[in-house]
């Protein structure tokens, strides 16, 4: 059976259960790297150019440690999915930006994802990417449907249940990892967390802070535990037609859980990241209006799990504290 | 209307010719002083912290041009995977936070570029005739390319001549004559006199310069307090640098030639697509497929100029490196803590690994 290697970074967090179903359906494996560690994050960033940002150096572990292990590679062009909202430059060169500095890695599946050229090209494009699998056009076209299926199952599962992609993909895909299954807990502070999902569920990257934070007896509320079109009407509010594809995780998240009284957000970026560092002051802006609690996180190689917890615990203890002033 | 414009290199000679050509007294052109250091701690004060540097510097214009009164700002956006996208939402937002009363007018420059630029041409001059329009254009794009028509020549006298300095005398005084003529008669006369002139400055008959060709983000790459007068440092070095973009070019092709169909890039894509199947928005594509021309013409070395966090240059940084048309790249990122000294050194140091380079390849 052909391999397909799928690298646990970026958009896998958000389009992992639709291409995994997609190349099952047309008799491959998807083989999934590992959680990030130390020996991936090493292994990114001796190849990178230092000024890349901490979830593409990631990205480039990932694929280091799946090189050997798989017939093709997965890395979609991601340019857009629509209504003009465009993913970050990044997305877009990562096949070529692999190839430039992976060379052991298997040949790379990279379709270009533009949903702005209309549905057409995108079929054409998933056509011709099944065809390394199958030239049975009907069951492509099955496998398709199974995907654009999988993927509103389980964007709904997290909706419905309020749990993150990690507790999603963890039931219905047995990753290895446990450490968000801890139970909720309903009355503490609520505090909802706003950023990519490569930052926010990459326990590497934030240093465990979701875990950290249910376990101080938080509620957490990630952008994927709300509809997605509560978060784009959200977001249209705030910030008007989006630029970014990722804008309704980040300002439209925001306006939304603001809108919902949370006692405090948390939003999470990595440091060096453009478009993050415009959409996080237009959160910053309006939570000052509501006058709810902001924290921001910028994260990089550097940042040391003590700080950011020091850093929590301050934030959380003035939460607490303006919680029982208003009371 | 008292209308202010952000800076970028010499353009703000294109808004000036037109003011002069189509004014009509009721609209007033407000031209920031020139970017200066104020101008930056304006910008960075205001700004998100990790914004782009052309990001900052332009609200740091904007602000000034307010100071003085401007109550209309021009403004670029271009939809496309960058930042640009989102200028102007949040430029609006920091400026009318800061009290400042002032409308947007947003000059679109990707889509819709000649119906956006000809709408606001209209517009600020209360509806002039087009023929007046026309030739109030042509006044400016004359200006434009006798300034651009100034550099190229200055690139080369720069590495040459015999005292360093004295070409950029001769340059500063060509743009202030150039700026300052009525017509397009007298822009084109100034503009060979001064040719002339620098053609005169004593060379030195035994200079040999190592090429560079200057590739990157366009703002940064064209507006020289930005990327610290590289330019000028490297022609003090003995560099004789080349460098494809250009305002008048970018004008040019973009208001013109692409709409005949005619693409300025074609052949700089074509080069690139070996290693970068893709446009990444910005100038990334563009940037590794210059890397891979300049190489094929025999230069001795690129020279890559991003604003630090920008992202399609970072695309192409880590791709530029690896192509098979070898030669040295140096990438050097701007922000508003970066100084010059350091710069200059890693530039003398690139030199002398081109000039070594260059001594073993001809042994
Ligand atoms: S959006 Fe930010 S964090 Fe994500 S890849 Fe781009 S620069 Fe990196
Ligand atoms: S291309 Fe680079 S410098 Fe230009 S807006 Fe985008 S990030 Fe900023």
């Amino acid at each position: 059976m052909l391999k397909v290697g799928i690298p646990r970074a970026l958009s896998y967090y958000q389009y992992f259960p639709a291409w995994k179903v997609f190349f099952e359906a047309l008799g491959a494996e998807a083989v999934v790297s590992p959680l990030t560690n130390k020996a991936i994050f090493a292994a990114g960033n001796s190849r990178a150019v230092a000024e890349t940002c901490l979830p593409v150096k990631l990205f480039f572990g990932h694929v280091i440690s799946l090189a050997d292990k798989c017939d093709y590679m997965f890395i979609p062009a991601l340019r857009s999915l629509g209504r003009k909202a465009y993913y970050c430059s990044k997305f877009i060169g990562l096949p070529d930006m692999t190839r430039a500095l992976v060379p052991e890695c298997p040949p790379i599946l990279d379709p270009e994802i533009d949903l702005n050229k209309g549905r057409r090209g995108l079929y054409q494009t998933i056509y011709s990417l099944g065809s390394h699998f199958s030239s049975d056009k009907n069951k492509i076209k099955k496998a398709v449907e199974q995907a654009e299926k999988a993927h509103l199952a389980y964007r709904k599962e997290m909706s419905d249940r309020g749990i993150t992609p990690i507790q999603a993909l963890d039931e219905t895909h047995r990753s290895e990892d446990k450490s968000y299954l801890e139970p909720d807990v309903s009355r503490g502070l609520s505090i909802a967390v706003i950023g990519h999902q490569y930052v926010i569920y990459d326990d590497y990257v934030n240093h465990r802070l979701i875990s950290r934070l249910r376990d101080m007896g938080v509620r957490v509320f990630t952008p994927e535990m709300a509809e997605q079109q509560a978060l784009d009407v959200a977001m249209t509010k705030l910030g008007g037609a989006p630029h970014w594809s990722f804008e309704a995780d980040i300002v439209g998240a925001g306006e939304y859980y603001l809108e919902g009284k949370v006692d405090g957000i948390i939003s999470v970026a990595v440091f060096g990241c453009g478009p993050d560092s415009m959409m996080i002051d237009m959160v910053r802006h309006r939570a000052r209006g509501f006058r709810t609690p902001f924290l921001h996180l910028s994260l990089d190689e550097h940042t040391s799990e003590g700080g950011v917890l020091t850093r929590l615990e301050a934030f959380l203890d003035m939460v607490k504290r303006r919680r029982r002033v208003c009371a | 209307m008292r209308i202010g414009i952000p800076h970028c290199g010499n353009a703000y000679v294109i808004a000036e010719a037109l003011v002069q050509k189509l004014g009509n007294g009721k609209n007033e052109l407000i031209i920031p002083p020139p970017t200066s250091h104020r101008t930056l701690d304006l910008g960075v004060k205001y700004s998100p912290v990790e914004a782009c540097l052309p990001f900052k510097l332009t609200l740091g214009n904007l602000i000034e041009a307010c100071e003085l009164g401007a109550d209309t700002l021009i403004h670029a956006r271009g939809t496309g995977v960058c930042r640009l996208g989102y200028y102007v939402k949040e430029q609006e937002q920091i400026i009318r936070d800061l009290g400042y009363d002032a409308h947007f007018f947003t000059l679109d420059v990707s889509q819709n570029r000649v119906k956006s630029i000809m709408r606001l041409i209209k517009e600020l001059t209360n509806d002039a005739p087009w023929s007046k329009i026309i030739s109030a254009f042509s006044f400016a794009m004359g200006k434009l390319f006798a300034l651009d028509e100034m550099e190229k020549v200055i690139h080369k006298v720069r590495a040459v001549e015999l005292e360093k300095g004295r070409a950029n005398q001769v340059y500063r005084q060509a743009v202030k004559a150039i700026s300052e003529a009525q017509t397009i008669r007298e822009v084109r006369n100034t503009a060979k006199e001064y040719v002339k002139k620098l053609g005169q400055i004593p060379k030195d008959p035994k200079a040999d310069p190592v090429k560079v060709g200057i590739v990157g983000e366009v703002f940064v790459v064209l507006d020289p307090f930005a990327n610290m007068d590289i330019e000028m440092e490297l022609g003090k070095l003995g560099v004789e640098v080349e460098r494809t973009m250009s305002l008048s070019r970018w004008v040019k092709y973009r208001l013109f030639l692409n709409y005949l169909g005619i693409d300025e890039w074609e052949q700089v894509h074509k080069a690139a697509l070996p290693y970068l199947r893709r446009s990444v928005g910005g100038d990334g594509w563009e940037s590794v497929g210059e890397k891979v021309v300049y190489a094929r013409d025999g230069y001795d070395g690129v020279i890559h100029l991003a604003p630090f966090t920008c992202m399609p240059e970072i695309v192409a940084q880590n791709i530029m490196p690896s192509t098979e048309e070898d030669i040295p790249v140096l990438t050097i990122l701007y922000d508003e803590q970066m100084a010059k000294p350091g710069m200059i050194t890693r530039l003398e140091a690139f030199v002398d690994l081109l000039k070594f380079r260059r001594k073993r390849r001809r042994k």
